[in-house]
């Protein structure tokens, strides 16, 4: 496959990109409220680089799907930081639109299905081979399998390896349908961004 | 009429009869209303396209398979099952699996269809093709859980999964959306196992 966008010393838009969320990373890094909890959310960013920084040289992303990426871990940081529930912003939102719960991580949720489907459909039409409509469909299906598989996991550790720790990482907050609001969060996001790509794809024709 | 339409109207006749038979009497008239809801408006949908979706016999005897399985499991509103209830005394389980088996049933099912008609239709690599079902299979599954919490609240308001569909189980979103995932990656697997040697499309 050629390499629409070259190596990565020669990618300064990357490279300032990645400095910047590694420097925003490492200060949300220092004395974050529950270190374990902390170190839990982190597994995500673990397997997230894991992934790309192998399949840099073989399978580049654009630009803009790096920085969609990079955007959205940016935000899973300061959930990271603040355990989600006990997120600054998340308690000025609750209390000035008179909320229940901290709803930071349902945002967050969001962002997920929001902000990579542009990246997933990226993948899945050039490596996938997928025609253009459906890999944005199929991107969504992605993102929302993902989301629901991200809840099974969040289901296991907190039955399984966590147990003490499961109600904070789970940060259910007492909802018992917390997995299914968090899943429609992203579903809904996916869907947002679809939608826009669709609207973009028949302005352009 | 062609071949394959002979047996796909064989396959929805028996369909047809188990389901009427299932209609009559089932255990819990309202849940059996809720449980039918999406199979009939997902054998309405096969029926409008199926002549443009251009499936394989062997992806509508899967199809006709999980119609059934369903149709058995809304009549005895899975939590009274017999099967599930003897499986339940039998090996000591805490509550009645039968519905786990059908979302098992769904994703090994289903993910042959899905794998055959993004292969004909969505221009994807035979390579992505066995990690795609599964991956719709869960969304799908995510959905349906999303729909079933909806239900829940509506019919049964505050009772959360002590309602039928969760039988007390606080995991119970997630332990059958595993199922789901589970039944499509072994399918994907038997799959990838039988027709390995075959070339890529």
């Amino acid at each position: 496959m050629k390499q629409p966008y070259g190596r990565f010393i020669d990618n300064s838009f990357l490279q300032t990109a990645l400095a910047c969320y590694a420097l925003f990373w490492a200060v949300l890094a220092i004395h974050p409220v529950d270190r374990s909890d902390w170190f839990l959310e982190n597994l995500l960013v673990f397997a997230t680089a894991s992934v790309l920084i192998p399949t840099y040289r073989k399978f580049q992303l654009s630009n803009l799907s790096y920085a969609l990426i990079l955007l959205f871990l940016a935000l899973h940081a300061i959930g990271a930081h603040y355990t989600y529930a006990k997120v600054p912003i998340g308690f000025w939102l609750r209390d000035f639109l008179h909320l229940h719960r901290n709803h930071f991580d349902r945002l967050i949720h969001f962002a997920f299905g929001f902000l990579l489907v542009y990246p997933m459909r990226e993948l899945f039409q050039r490596s996938a081979g997928a025609h253009e409509t459906w890999a944005v469909w199929l991107a969504v299906a992605a993102l929302a399998a993902l989301s629901s598989f991200f809840e099974i996991l969040e289901g296991i550790i907190a039955q399984v390896v966590r147990p003490d720790l499961g109600a904070a990482y789970l940060g259910t907050q007492g909802d018992i349908w917390d997995a299914q609001k968090d899943m429609t969060a992203a579903f809904l996001g996916a869907i947002l961004t679809a939608l826009l790509l669709t609207v973009r794809q028949h302005a352009r024709r | 009429m062609s071949q394959q339409n002979k047996f796909i109207g064989a396959l929805a006749a028996l369909c047809a009869v188990i389901w009427v038979l299932a209609a009559i009497h089932p255990v819990d008239r309202q849940a059996w209303t809720l449980e039918n809801l999406l199979l009939v408006l997902f054998v309405f949908a096969l029926s409008l396209t199926h002549q443009r979706l251009h499936l394989s016999n062997a992806s509508y005897i899967f199809i006709a398979l999980f119609v059934i399985l369903h149709t058995i499991g809304a009549h005895y509103t899975y939590a009274k099952m017999p099967v599930g209830l003897w499986a339940k005394d039998f090996l000591g389980f805490s509550r009645n699996h039968a519905d786990r088996v059908a979302h098992f049933g769904f994703g090994f099912l289903l993910a042959f269809p899905v794998r055959e008609l993004l292969l004909r239709v969505s221009g994807i690599r035979r390579g992505w093709s066995f990690w795609l079902p599964p991956a719709i299979i869960l969304a799908i599954s995510g959905f349906f859980e999303i729909l079933e919490s909806i239900v829940a609240e509506t019919v049964a308001p505050g009772k959360g999964v002590e309602w039928l569909g969760g039988q007390g189980d606080e995991w119970d979103a997630q332990n059958d959306m595993l199922s789901a995932l589970l039944g499509s990656l072994t399918m994907m697997a038997a799959v990838l196992l039988t027709n390995g040697k075959r070339k890529a499309r």
